[in-house]
């Protein structure tokens, strides 16, 4: 009982170690974003799919732990 | 505090709610809650847009109409054109049935009592299979098989760099599969966890502050109560979101594997 308790509140915190990274690099990339898009403003469109693509991409790290939070 | 031991015994009931469960034919042949919606949710998609493309006019005057052919139009231009460029048009319907599928999924989950078809690993999966596969066969159709997997690497790489890029890239490429289905459950999932636990924690508190006249209870009711609001319309955003996600993904996969390097 102590022992599965123990380790299912080490997947949640192995999860939330995981996320640190994707979560700095989405803000990264959202900050790109934004000051791109504010200086020209034209490119809004592309600049927000490359954002998009990019954030995706970062996330998959988060989405990674959190199947393995699941299955393992 | 009596509410929140209440609302700790109540979770686990809340997580059970979200399991498959058959509730039509048997374990053999019988369907569960999620493939019901999932067929309720195909039915409203193909009668929204056959209803609409049947009464197509020139000049727009139905504000229904209307709002359709917008959401077509914002497929067509903003991830249809404006990603994939040239050549965009055959890939259009693809990614409206996509979208508009994704979306009528993720707002029926928002009325009260109904579920979300994408609230479950499940359907997500074979979404995201759909999309793999019309990728790969595009590409394969652009490239030949041998040419769409030399073309993973970007041409212009130091010899010695290829293979490793390469791999790279192809690990990339398969667990796209993975990605676009996780992402649309665990954002759904979650939102929907979220919902319930605000729900029951307006409830349970409620019921506890009328019973044992307990004051602080009943005035803790209200902020949790603005919580689940704005979580509310925090999930309409969502909802939004990540079908328009799930599709500008797959039409910038669909870029990436037709577009010759």
């Amino acid at each position: 009982m102590e022992i599965t308790l123990v380790l299912s509140a080490l997947k949640v915190v192995g999860y939330g170690l995981g996320a640190i990274g994707p979560g700095i690099g989405i803000g990264i990339a959202c900050y790109g974003c934004c000051v791109g898009t504010a200086r020209q403003p034209e490119l809004q469109g592309r600049l927000f799919t490359n954002f998009i693509l990019g954030a995706a991409l970062a996330e998959a790290l988060a989405l990674i732990g959190f199947v393995l939070a699941f299955i393992m | 505090m009596g509410a929140l031991e209440w609302l700790s015994e109540e979770v686990p009931h809340l997580k059970a709610s979200f399991d498959s469960a058959i509730v039509i034919g048997n374990a053999e042949f019988g369907m569960t809650q999620y493939i019901l919606w999932m067929i309720i949710c195909w039915i409203i998609t193909c009668a929204v847009i056959l209803i609409v493309s049947k009464k197509l006019t020139l000049i727009p005057k139905n504000k229904f109409i209307n709002t359709v052919e917008y959401g077509y139009q914002f497929v067509r231009n903003d991830m249809g054109e404006s990603v994939i460029g040239h050549g965009y048009k055959k890939h259009v319907p693809f990614l409206a049935t996509l979208f508009f599928f994704i979306l009528i999924s993720n707002f029926v989950g928002l009325i009260p009592g109904c579920k979300t078809p994408t609230g479950t690993i499940s359907v997500t999966w074979a979404l995201s299979l759909i999309s793999f596969v019309y990728f790969v066969f595009w590409g394969i159709k652009t490239h030949g098989g041998l040419g769409y997997l030399k073309s993973l690497a970007p041409s212009g790489l130091p010899i010695v760099m290829v293979p490793i890029i390469w791999f790279l890239e192809l690990l990339s490429t398969v667990i796209r599969l993975l990605t676009l289905a996780v992402r649309l459950y665990g954002n759904m999932f979650a939102g929907h966890m979220v919902l319930g636990i605000f729900a029951l924690a307006t409830s349970t508190f409620l019921i506890t502050g009328i019973q044992s006249i307990d004051v602080v209870s009943g005035v803790l009711t209200l902020p949790w109560f603005l919580l689940l609001v704005v979580m509310y319309a925090l999930e309409t955003l969502v909802a939004f979101l990540q079908a328009y996600v799930f599709t500008v993904l797959s039409s910038v996969y669909i870029q990436l594997a037709t577009s010759a390097h």
